[in-house]
């Protein structure tokens, strides 16, 4: 039986990443999100010495922290986690300090100098409401993103979290991240 | 996507909100030590702290309206108080602290002064000449209200920078204390300043010189463990604090700021002071000696600032 309270989440299998960026611009599509800058990214990382060598490729994004630190610090609330984990911008409450975007320890949020506001992946919660799943993850070829419900055990997250080994970005941070990577 | 967010007009308003708090400060403590029947070097000193106290602060606060995306939006942050965030206790602090400072300049006006004041209303606004007190009695409550309030904002501006646990350079308490005693001796030395420019302020020069070299102690032994804590810490810091040991803002710290604006003016302020205070000879300053030492720290003060804004932001976690 599927838990009452939704706790959203995503599971990243890095492996499958082919650096193709679908996911940026359909989040790019999705929200109109200037070429300057991105909700989603990926780091490429170049390991080895020629001819052993070798790319890898890791998406990055908002991690929707349990105790995100970009919610503690905004003077105004305008930042805040919706009862399903979700971290959201409520943008006529942004006064555009950017005091978030300096706390947060993952660099997930960006300036839009023309709506003088700061804005960050928000997981879709407009397509959510719809029945959707968020852009990036619904347009991903190679399955990278699996998005779901931490809390919904015939998910196929719990599947994957629960018989698969996993790393946390950055959890000295103590901010609680909810992005997992696979090994 | 690592930016720099916070630029010149953050750094701008660290320095001139510190040295508001740190004239308030000063101007507070000579209140509470003079006598209003004898004029004395407390006087003087009490007097220029109020009448300077309230513009840096209002400069700097202005500068912060017009770092926001909108700076017409900056009504929104007084529709809240969020007690975990240092930015929104900050801003009911400064607004206190403004409220105070102007009052308190105000109670230290002469009443001739009060009176050219109120004479230069226009006549449409004669309603307001109403408000010609003379409230010289308030200053001491004043100043016991408004010392915790000027601690506050010399204290925020650190806790600011230190409560964000992404940035371990800022990451400390040690930030909060280094940018109080900073603060404070800045307010110092623009009183050092001021007071400089007359020939006869050997008595005030002589206070403020020992108050300052007590600031100036605290911060440079703030600074020490700061380093070497660092060193001793995790990763994270020991990467952060190659910034200023080896990194873009080495000869900044090291020479400019720990060099020219810290160990100088206190080694000059020492040398003055602790001869005469040992032989109990009469204290004589030469005027281009306190007024470069108290430029200099001035120019530290700011220094500090401006690289642990920059290096703060450009410092991150592995």
């Amino acid at each position: 039986m599927a838990a009452k309270n939704k706790r959203y989440a995503l599971v990243i299998d890095s492996k499958k990443c082919i650096n193709c960026k679908a996911c940026v611009v359909a989040c790019r599509a999705e929200y109109n999100v200037p070429l300057t800058y991105s909700r989603p990214w990926i780091n490429e990382e170049t390991r080895g010495v020629w001819p052993k060598l070798m790319a890898a490729f890791q998406p990055e994004q908002c991690h929707h922290c349990a105790h995100p630190a970009c919610v503690r610090v905004c003077p105004t609330g305008a930042s805040y986690q919706r009862p399903d984990g979700i971290v959201v911008v409520n943008e006529s409450d942004c006064v555009g300090c950017r005091y978030c975007m300096i706390a947060c320890p993952y660099d997930a949020r960006f300036f839009r100098e023309d709506k003088g506001v700061v804005e960050k992946c928000d997981f879709c919660v407009k397509r959510l409401a719809r029945g959707q799943l968020p852009a990036c993850v619904e347009t991903c070829p190679s399955k990278v993103r699996v998005f779901g419900d931490l809390n919904d055990p015939k998910s196929k997250m719990a599947d994957l979290i629960s018989g698969r080994e996993y790393r946390l970005k950055k959890p000295e941070a103590g901010t609680g991240p909810q992005i997992y990577y696979l090994m | 996507m690592k930016t720099i967010e916070w630029g010149y007009l953050i750094v701008n308003y660290l320095f001139l909100g510190g040295l508001s708090a740190g004239l308030f400060f000063v101007s507070a403590l000579a209140t509470f030590l003079y006598k209003i029947e004898e004029p004395s070097p407390y006087t003087r000193i009490a007097r220029l702290g109020a009448l300077l106290a309230p513009w840096p602060v209002m400069i700097g606060c202005g500068l912060l309206v017009f770092d926001l995306g909108h700076w017409y939006r900056f009504y929104k942050l007084f529709l809240h108080l969020r007690l975990v965030s240092p930015m929104s206790i900050g801003t009911w602090l400064l607004v206190f602290f403004n409220v105070i400072a102007l009052v308190n300049c105000y109670a230290w006006l002469t009443a001739a002064q009060r009176t050219e004041l109120f004479a230069r209303i226009p006549q449409r606004l004669a309603f307001l000449r109403r408000f010609n007190y003379d409230i010289d009695h308030w200053r001491r409550h004043l100043a016991l209200a408004g010392l915790p309030i000027s601690v506050g904002v010399g204290i925020y501006t650190g806790v600011l920078l230190g409560a964000v646990q992404s940035r371990p350079f800022w990451n400390t308490n040690l930030v909060a204390q280094l940018f109080l005693f900073s603060a404070l001796s800045t307010g110092c030395a623009a009183l050092i300043l001021g007071l400089a420019r007359r020939e006869q302020s050997a008595p005030e020069l002589k206070l403020l010189y020992g108050l300052d070299i007590c600031f100036m102690v605290l911060e440079f032994f703030i600074v020490l463990p700061y380093l070497i804590h660092g060193e001793l810490s995790v990763q994270a810091v020991q990467d952060s604090l190659k910034l200023i040991l080896g990194g873009p803002f080495t000869v900044l710290f090291w020479v400019f700021f720990l060099g020219l604006g810290l160990v100088t003016p206190l080694v000059i302020e020492i040398t003055e002071l602790v001869p005469v205070m040992l032989s109990n000879r009469e204290f004589h300053y030469r005027r281009p000696i306190a007024a470069g030492t108290a430029l200099l720290i001035l120019f530290g003060g700011f220094l500090l600032r401006y690289i642990f804004v920059f290096a703060g932001q450009m410092s991150a976690m592995q």
